[in-house]
């Protein structure tokens, strides 16, 4: 199962902005800490550490961040991306592996349960950032004012926190049926 | 651009004050309030969810507003973008006070599932998650009314299992068990009609779907999977995708001989003992129990899943799909063999059937290690010789694919959850470790945290030196994959060059000339080897040099000094004489043998002086037994320029433990030999030659060569008038021209002051031999960065023994 969706702008030394990491929409699905203020600080806690990888990633492969808006979703198949592991107690109660993927000037992380189906996982962030790139113009201010519209599309490919084997045909009916969201 | 918008909406929402949200939630009340409403409430919500989500500390709402929230996202009639946003506040809130939300009276399975999702987000009320569990049961096994799918309805439960596996009672799973058998094995192999309601695909005539196909277009000519395509999809196939997707978690959570256990290791079922090679048939499967027979289902589906991964898909989104199916499909029957051992023959033939077909395929690498897990737990079982499959996976996999990073991620998870495979010294797991560290090379931000905790597994006697070396040439390796990627003729831009910015043409030359190419083998080997071939590597990390600086390199540099230390640590649990002694000289050659980037050179000699002073206490003896290494090392004034961390250390040990309180074979003779070597390297230092110079040698260096010097003295004391003769010299080093430009007042303050005590301590011969030759004893010092801790404060006492104050009582 997935605990938790984040959507971020990692902020910091990427030249498109600066700044800290901020959390823009995050959807919980996990068992709810104690209290509303630490499950805050627990996707604080992810999106951090998603923004430090993105960053690490970025210097290492030497290639500067695109600089246009994707228009479709094919380019995230090349987007910068990739797995870690956050330990138990930091800052979920047990081990969780995060799946990330990066845009322009937003990442989006998945925070799944051990032992998930990766592929899967990684597949289906890929999904969702494309929808959500295509849907939210730009991105990041956007998602704030438009939670709903996540939350459509979250509900469709990820309901529950529930990873779907859904092929090209069975996404396309399930878009069909749900209609498109709302300007 | 985007992200300054983001950070002032932010900053807005942040600054509300309590009375400006109040009036505002009034106004969004209003707005509810009213008989339908509208964009401009959906407005109000969305500006009203941004405050309460950009807030850090929970905000408050009025008890009028809340009610309302829960009301509208009730009410049939209320549009579903106002019923997203209601449920979005409510989630935001939780744990809500006084929630009156109950799923109970709801019918409408889309608004369920919303409102499910509030209440799930509850908190611990466990009460609330099986409230929820209780009426999507009863959902799933009544007839639903007319409009309304069944598709909202397992997500739902699966997220109620992952919250309270107990919510459900044995005989509820049965039930869910037997449908999810049915559904899995019976859905339609029609396509479904398109909703007559109207859209693109409206038709008045009823017109006959055709049979699903296969991802290749072919028709389907068995039961549908999440692998069939059609235009429409009928219930029951939707049904049959939800099932597959959280089946691995029921396995999990109620396939196991006890109720409710979430591991599925559990061997309770390996009594079932007898083996049974003729499967069960399907006639007779209608008889077996919910549990067995969903059992059954599954390993079928799985089966034929894996099959269909066989075809060409003609989307690549499906491609990917038959990827992660196969991962999923090999898991799941791992499970079911776990429990219930008679599918392990089974399935052991046809997976080493599937590693064949698959084994050659880069693209399908990720699906080995399941693959390789399933052998693991059941191929003794199966009698199956799985060797080959491991070879594969740790000779040939990390060699090629490197520089995947979700690969490079996975295996070295799979390797943290075998990590009792490396303990046999003998197996491929053990042996094939240089392999791993490619991984590491290349994906070092991720994979250190993962390297921390399977390293202590690595090592043992016979792999410590190799793996020491490895550690020390990790960059270099990074370096060296780099080369050697740019030479394959791959040209995938994903592949990307450590630094594109570098043209390293000599380094792309000498991979391929001969002259280098075992230089270049031997790093980049994929098994340990027996013999040291470590000179080697000296011309080819002068050649590599180029790409040093490469980011790449550089944050695998960051790994090392971590990886280093908790080698040391590990090491110093089971290490012998004999290692122990290999491991110091080792240190001594290697610290000028490393990779040329600066801060890493600096940190390595931080880490291995400390470490060198581990071994020290650890092994005292090893002074006496190395002596030649020492003397040369410690006699060579250039180290202090080069390592000054490390000869400070050795000098420093030297000092401590040259002493046959620590080894009864330390003579006179060697004693003074070490005092004749560091006495020359003093003299050498604090030369003052009136022309020339002085290169700034490390003060830390002079004061602990003066210090060593005096301990030597103590312990042979015909020494002691050249120590002291030595040390009254260093009033005049230290004020001379030459030295005053070079260091600065606190320094030469201290290296005087150092002189001093120590010429005072050699005025009382006995006590100065009572300070420097103390029992053997460990908790006696704790080794920090300056060497010289334990000494103050002995020095100290000392001082004032010597100066005039009556009454003073040592001790």
């Amino acid at each position: 199962m997935v605990l938790a969706f984040v959507l971020l702008a990692p902020g910091g030394p990427s030249p498109v902005g600066s700044g800290p990491c901020r959390v823009l929409y995050a959807r919980s699905f996990g068992p709810p800490p104690q209290g509303r203020l630490l499950r805050k600080e627990q996707l604080l806690a992810v999106a951090r550490q998603v923004a430090s990888h993105c960053h690490l990633q970025q210097a290492s492969s030497g290639r500067p961040p695109a600089p246009t808006l994707p228009e479709d979703p094919a380019p995230l198949q090349t987007a910068p991306g990739g797995l870690f592991q956050l330990p138990p107690g930091d800052p979920f109660p047990s081990r969780v592996t995060v799946t990330w993927l990066a845009a322009t000037a937003v990442a989006f992380a998945l925070v799944c349960e051990p032992h998930e189906n990766l592929v899967l996982a990684e597949g289906t962030l890929r999904l969702l950032a494309g929808r959500l790139m295509a849907v939210l113009r730009p991105p990041g201010p956007t998602v704030l004012l438009r939670p709903d519209a996540a939350d459509l599309l979250l509900d469709r490919l990820l309901p529950h926190g529930q990873l779907l084997f859904l092929s090209q045909r069975f996404l396309q009916a399930l878009e069909r049926d749900g209609g498109a969201p709302w300007p | 651009m985007g992200t300054a918008a983001a950070e002032s909406f932010l900053k807005q929402a942040r600054e509300v004050q309590e009375d400006e949200l109040s009036r505002f939630a009034a106004r969004v009340a209003a707005q509810l309030q009213g008989p339908e409403p509208g964009p401009e409430a959906a407005d109000c919500l969305q500006r009203l969810h941004l405050v309460l989500a950009a807030s850090k500390s929970p905000r408050q709402l009025d008890a009028q507003l809340m009610e309302l929230l829960q009301a509208v996202l009730c009410s049939p009639k209320c549009p579903e973008q106002i019923q997203l946003l209601c449920a979005a506040v409510l989630r935001e809130m939780s744990p809500c006070d006084g929630l009156h939300l109950s799923c109970h009276r709801i019918h409408d399975t889309r608004l369920l599932s919303l409102v499910s999702s509030v209440l799930l987000a509850q908190g611990e009320e466990k009460a609330e998650v099986s409230a929820v569990g209780q009426r999507i049961l009863k959902a799933l096994e009544g007839r639903l009314p007319e409009g309304q799918s069944s598709r909202y309805l397992l997500p739902i439960l699966s997220n109620v299992i992952s919250l309270s596996p107990e919510a459900l009672t044995e005989e509820q799973t049965n039930v869910v068990s037997k449908k999810m058998a049915d559904w899995l094995r019976y859905a339609s192999t029609q396509q479904g009609v398109a909703q007559p309601s109207g859209g693109f695909f409206s038709n008045p005539r009823a017109r006959q779907p055709g049979p699903v196909t296969e991802v290749d277009g072919a028709i389907a000519t068995d039961f549908f999977t999440v692998l069939s395509l059609g235009q429409h999809y009928t219930e029951d196939q939707w049904l049959n995708m939800q099932t597959f997707s959280m089946l691995r978690k029921w396995l999990l959570c109620y396939g196991g001989k006890e109720m409710n256990t979430p591991s599925s290791g559990d061997k309770s079922e390996t009594d079932r003992s007898v083996m049974s090679v003729v499967p069960t048939s399907s006639a007779s499967s209608r008889l077996l129990p919910p549990k067995e027979r969903l059992r059954e289902k599954a390993f079928e589906y799985c089966q034929r899943l894996i099959e269909q991964s066989n075809r060409q898909a003609l989307k690549k989104a499906d491609g990917d799909l038959q990827k992660a199916c196969l991962t999923e499909a090999v898991t799941i029957m791992d499970i079911i063999c776990k429990q219930d051992s008679s599918y392990v023959y089974r399935a052991a033939s046809f997976l080493k059937i599937l590693h064949g077909r698959i084994s050659g395929d880069a693209t399908y690498a990720r699906a080995l290690l399941p693959i390789a897990q399933f052998f693991l737990n059941h191929g003794e079982m199966a009698a199956v010789d799985s060797d080959a499959i491991y070879n594969h996976l740790f000779t040939d996999i990390p060699a090629q694919l490197f520089h995947n990073s979700s690969l490079a991620f996975e295996f070295i998870l799979f390797c943290k959850d075998n990590s009792q495979l490396f303990a046999e010294t003998s197996s491929i797991f053990r042996q094939s470790f240089p392999n791993l560290f490619k991984f590491l090379a290349w994906n070092s931000p991720p994979l250190i945290a993962e390297f921390v905790d399977i390293l202590p597994f690595l090592l043992d006697a016979g792999t410590a030196i190799e793996i020491f070396h490895l550690l020390l040439d990790l960059p270099c390796l990074t370096a060296a994959l780099d080369v050697q990627m740019r030479s394959s003729s791959l040209p995938s831009s994903e592949r990307a060059a450590c630094d594109p910015a570098v043209k390293p043409a000599a380094c792309l030359e000498a991979f391929r000339s001969p002259l280098h190419r075992s230089a270049f083998q031997y790093l980049l080997r994929v098994e340990s080897v027996s013999e040291d071939f470590q000179e080697r590597l000296i011309p080819l990390r002068q050649l590599l040099g180029s790409l040093a600086s490469s980011p790449r390199v550089t944050q695998c540099a960051d790994t090392v000094p971590v990886l280093l230390e908790l080698f040391f640590s590990v090491v110093a649990e089971f290490a012998d004489a004999s290692l122990i002694n290999q491991l110091v000289v080792l240190v001594l050659q290697r610290s000028d043998q490393l990779y040329e980037i600066p801060a890493f050179k600096d940190d390595v000699h931080r880490v291995l002086s400390s470490q060198l002073v581990m071994l020290c206490k650890l092994r005292p003896a090893l002074i006496v037994e190395l002596s030649r290494e020492l003397l040369e090392f410690s006699g060579t004034v250039s180290n202090i320029q080069n390592k000054e961390p490390i000869f400070t250390h050795v000098v420093w040990a030297i000092g401590e433990y040259m002493s046959v309180s620590y080894d009864k074979r330390c003579t006179v003779e060697q004693i003074n030999r070490f005092f004749e070597t560091l006495e020359a390297v003093l003299f050498e230092v604090t030369q003052v030659r009136p022309q020339a110079s002085i290169p700034n040698y490390a003060p830390r260096a002079i004061t602990v060569l003066m210090t060593a010097l005096t301990k030597l003295a103590a312990r042979s004391q015909d020494l002691i008038p050249r120590v002291s003769l030595f040390l009254s010299k260093m009033r005049t080093f230290v004020q001379s021209p030459a030295v005053t430009s070079v260091y600065c007042e606190e320094d030469r303050e201290e290296i005087l002051t150092r002189a001093t005590e120590l010429m005072n301590l050699l005025k009382m011969p006995s006590v100065a031999q009572f300070v420097f030759t103390p029992s053997v004893d460990v908790a006696r010092t704790r080794f920090q960065k300056e060497v010289n801790d334990t000494l103050p404060s002995a020095l100290r006492i000392v001082t004032r023994l010597l100066e005039p104050a009556p009454g003073f009582v040592p001790g």
